[in-house]
């Protein structure tokens, strides 16, 4: 089996497995602690392994940014921020989807059925996180989800679990006692574009 | 392309768009990658999902893993959660191991050269093609030059590496050469000579962290580099480097300290301590040796003094001696890895291992940790002893060895000018090993064996080393892609990758010690066989050449028949279990779990307990070394002023990053584009661009004694106006290394090959450059 095609068999099973939860309770959901990131990128080849993403500058689910805040010899200060789809509350990418390609599953994470894809990259131009690609293995555009293939197993998504200072931590929104819940319940926090109305899922630790 | 063609035709009218050519110019800058191993290898047909435990060998760390495999490929390497020392992670190059067996430039077959030197003509011979080959051309070499050290062997770490260590036992030779005097020789050195072992630092529970050009965001991600960003809002960290490194962008201050000068600050921050008595009077008095000796030598040594050697103001060296006293023993002056930075360096490091002495951060929660291990049994050899043998070429006394010391430290009473004072038997020192090949003193060497070292890309002075291979008569390399080294060989040996081979368990030593192993995650792929298979055949080769065995002891073949038997169709499950035999269960562990340990806790305080002695002369921790007068050295550290680069001259500094730390990634399409750019690119400040008529984006010509790169230009207030860098491992001169084969720059081109003798290490930081625009 070429990677061509286990990409696109990973993209029917995520599906398939969207449809099995059809009545899932949970909300994925990730908080970030950005002030640990080192930019090591172990997140963003982690994620084009577990998901088979090509190679290739364009081809991306997740990212690191850089924010310089000075730089003039000898003060230097900057920061990193990993990022990826913000999974949205209220996604503009499945809002002007012609095609209701763009779907939100019912534990909340935004997924793309490729066979209903017609590459009109509404999508692409409606987020606001310039979080998705083209997939030119799935003929389809395609995003994070969040590696929803590891949900059966309850394993946490790629990014998440090989990161080295943990900067990223994976849970249910929706329960009290989860992880996730805890840090937004003791942290102050913000999500990335607010203005934007989108309540991503991603909640970043100030 | 073909994919991209498919689609502009599908959907041609909604397709194309500038986005999609640009994916589609990338697509092809990499096209290898689509050659994947399901065209070529054979590859297992084997259905399903299974997990296998191992462990990474992409870096010296060894992480263990849980390789997830379906239908008999590799679909992605997971970090193993049972295993503490690497936090649960697997680093960028850890992931990416997935694709190594996969990657279309490994060797698949034993090769022979056909064509010149370099030339890239090669035959595929089979293995017993290549070996008779080898094993003719080792017996012609030992009985030319009556000498089996006329064959020299080089290597660098591995858990497979045992083995070719024995392949240099069964030839008999006394010349090996590893890595450690291009890493962290002096290191060691000036660490033991004060606490008798290089220690970790408990960087978990230290709450002030001084960091000297250990760039541990980027060099390696190891728990220490885990421990500085978990524990970033609770702890201190200060970080001095040239250069604003990701390291830099952790730390609560950085300071870009002039390079060679790092000694001046840690004596004046010891003087600090001292005249201040903030330092630890009880430890001091029950635990070192030469403390009054100390106070005396570090008195003309005033922050006032270290600020005008090193540039960071005496105030700010106050404050760190103050805090680094306030928070012990929960205080490290980090010791860190590579240590081949300038000529002092043993004295240095010496000075960094005192200052955590005197305030007592040894030893204790938060400090310096002694490393500790779990013992493993192993099967015990008696390999042949010959006749045809001769001391190793840069042992013992060397009336060249003074050359290889930068000018301003040759008048340096306190640096040996004939020898190496503490060389390794085992080790050498590769620059002046180098040298003696060269020079042929005291005696030719005329063949190598180099198991996954690529001393091509890794020793200073490239020119040099080529030198050295063209005077080869016989080079073997081992190795699992074609490194510059093997590209310049005579016979090439691909070596099975670590995902597809077994390898013997190792105790990973270190503030709390695990041991790892690796079995097979898949068969292998290709016609490759691992280091241990190699060197039995090998073995059982010239046991049947009686020329070969003509100045051993009668016993001697007997003692290699034992040695083969050991091996031979032996699984290596079975050594496994006896090395572990000592712990009951401890097999089943490692299988199960991917690892076996005791304990995951800190044992703080074993070198403080009543009776205890450190593996120094007086058992205690030497700050005034009782060892160093009687070689001839300084008892204490002295500060000796570096060399500094006139005017129109830069330093050229050395280092790492995250995807890249030695020179065997570089190659590997996802790392490059997690590097972000296609090539290495020349550091420099907006100054000195401009000084040199340079903006960003040019190319420069950069320019040493040792020879000259073109390097494209990125001018960034990120480093010291007199000071350049770019990374190491690029422009390659393999052509099996297609992404990077001349593609930027090498570092190991232009970096004059000087060395230090008391450790023998390399200096990578004292080669000054020009830079004319290109």
């Amino acid at each position: 089996m070429s990677e061509n095609s286990r990409a696109l068999k990973l993209a029917e099973d995520n599906q398939k497995l969207a449809n099995k939860r059809k009545k899932a309770k949970e909300k994925w959901g990730i908080v970030l602690d950005t002030s640990k990131c080192i930019d090591c990128k172990a997140c963003t080849v982690a994620c084009k392994m577990e998901n088979y993403v090509p190679v290739g500058f364009y081809n991306y689910r997740i990212w690191v940014a850089e924010d310089t805040h000075y730089a003039k010899y000898p003060v230097i200060s900057r920061s990193f921020q990993p990022s990826q789809c913000q999974q949205c509350e209220n996604p503009p990418c499945v809002h002007v989807c012609p095609t209701h390609a763009s779907y939100k599953t019912a534990d909340g994470v935004v997924m793309v059925d490729s066979k209903k894809c017609i590459l009109c990259k509404y999508c692409m131009t409606a987020c606001p996180y310039d979080a998705r690609y083209e997939s030119h293995t799935t003929e389809a555009i395609d995003k994070c989800t969040f590696c929803y293939q590891r949900r059966e197993e309850g394993k946490d998504p790629a990014c998440v679990e090989t990161c080295p200072p943990k900067v990223r931590v994976f849970g249910d929104l929706n329960d009290p006692n989860s992880e996730v819940s805890r840090l937004l319940a003791y942290n102050e926090y913000t999500v990335l574009k607010p203005e934007k109305g989108t309540k991503p899922k991603l909640k970043y630790i100030k | 392309m073909f994919l991209l063609k498919t689609k502009l035709n599908r959907r041609k009218f909604l397709a194309y768009s500038g986005g999609t050519l640009a994916a589609g110019a990338m697509a092809t800058k990499f096209s290898t990658i689509k050659a994947i191993a399901s065209e070529h290898g054979k590859q297992s047909k084997e259905p399903g999902t299974k997990t296998v435990p191992s462990a990474c060998a992409i870096c010296v760390n060894k992480c263990s893993l849980f390789a997830d495999v379906k239908d008999g490929v590799i679909h992605k390497l997971n970090p193993n959660h049972n295993f503490f020392k690497s936090r649960s992670m697997l680093c960028a190059r850890g992931n990416v191991g997935a694709k190594v067996p996969y990657a279309p430039d490994r060797l698949k077959k034993p090769l022979i050269r056909t064509g010149k030197r370099g030339e890239g003509k090669w035959k595929e011979v089979s293995w017993d093609e290549a070996y008779d080959y080898i094993v003719e051309n080792v017996i012609k070499l030992i009985d030319k030059y009556d000498n089996r050290s006329s064959i020299a062997f080089a290597s660098t770490e591995g858990l497979q590496e045992e083995f070719f260590r024995h392949l240099t036992s069964v030839v008999g030779s006394t010349n090996s050469v590893r890595h450690p005097t291009l890493c962290l020789a002096s290191n060691i050195q000036g660490y033991s000579s004060v606490y008798g072992t290089l220690p970790d630092a408990d960087i978990a529970n230290a709450k002030f962290v001084v960091m000297a050009g250990s760039n541990r965001a980027e060099a390696f991600i190891t728990p220490d580099t885990i421990d500085l960003a978990k524990n970033r809002k609770e702890q201190t960290f200060v970080y001095l480097d040239p250069r604003a490194t990701k390291s830099a962008a952790l730390a609560d201050k950085w300071f870009p300290i002039k390079p060679g000068t790092d000694m001046a600050v840690v004596l004046a921050m010891i003087n600090v301590i001292i005249s201040e008595g903030l330092y630890d009077k009880e430890f001091v008095d029950k635990y070192t040796h030469g403390f009054d000796q100390l106070r005396e030598h570090v008195k003309k040594n005033t922050p006032e003094w270290a600020e005008k050697e090193s540039e960071i103001p005496a105030d700010e060296i106050r404050w760190m001696a103050r805090k680094f006293a306030e928070n012990a023993p929960a205080s490290v002056w980090y010791p860190g890895r590579r240590s081949s930075f300038t000529a002092n360096d043993v004295y240095y490091r010496r000075s960094c291992a005192i200052l955590n002495a005197i305030v007592g951060a040894w030893d204790r929660k938060g400090g310096l940790i002694p490393k500790s291990g779990i013992s493993l049994k192993s099967h015990e050899f008696i390999f042949p002893l010959y006749d045809r043998v001769k001391n190793r070429i840069d042992g013992g006394k060397v009336n060249f060895a003074a050359d290889v010391l930068p000018e301003y430290i040759k008048s340096n009473k306190g640096m040996p000018k004939d020898e190496v004072a503490f060389l390794s038997e085992a080790d050498g020192s590769w620059v002046l090993f180098r040298d003696a090949i060269l020079k042929q003193k005291p005696y030719p060497v005329k063949g190598m064996f180099i198991y996954k070292q690529n001393p091509v890309e890794s020793v200073p002075n490239r020119a040099k080393t080529l030198e050295m291979l063209k005077s080869m008569e016989f080079i073997c390399t081992i190795d699992i892609q074609m490194s510059d080294t093997a590209w310049y060989s005579d016979v090439v040996l691909p070596e099975s990758t670590y995902l597809e081979r077994w390898d013997p368990a190792h105790s990973l030593s270190g503030v709390a010690p695990v041991v790892i192993f690796r079995q097979p995650v898949i068969e292998p792929l290709f016609d490759t066989k691992s280091m241990k298979d190699i060197t039995v055949d090998l073995t059982e080769k010239f046991l049947q050449k009686d020329a070969f065995w003509v100045d051993a002891w009668e016993e001697d073949k007997a003692y290699m028949e034992d040695y083969v038997k050991t091996f031979k169709g032996v699984p290596m499950s079975h050594i496994i279990e006896h090395q572990l035999s000592d712990y009951p269960g401890a097999y089943k562990m490692l299988k199960e779990k991917g690892c076996f340990y005791k304990t995951d806790k800190i044992p703080y305080g074993k070198t403080l307990k009543e009776g205890a002695r450190l593996k120094t002369k007086t058992g205690k921790i030497e700050l005034a070394s009782v060892r160093y007068p009687e070689a001839g050295l300084y008892a204490l550290p002295v500060y000796q002023k570096p060399s500094q680069p006139p005017e129109g001259k830069y330093r050229f500094v050395v280092g790492r990053h995250a995807q890249f730390t030695q020179a065997n990634t570089q190659n590997v399409p996802y790392l490059l584009e997690a590097y972000g750019h296609y090539e290495n690119m020349l550091w420099i400040h907006p100054k000195s661009a401009l000084k040199q008529g340079l903006n960003d984006g040019d190319y420069a010509i950069v320019k040493s004694s040792a020879g000259e790169q073109k390097v494209k230009v990125h001018v960034t207030e990120y480093t010291r106006p007199d000071t350049v860098f770019y990374l190491h491992g690029f422009g390659r001169l393999s052509k099996w290394l297609t992404n990077v084969y001349k593609v930027g720059a090498s570092d190991a081109e232009i970096l004059e090959d000087y060395a230090e003798t008391i450790s023998g290490n390399a200096l990578l930081h004292e080669t000054f450059v020009e830079i004319k625009k290109a």
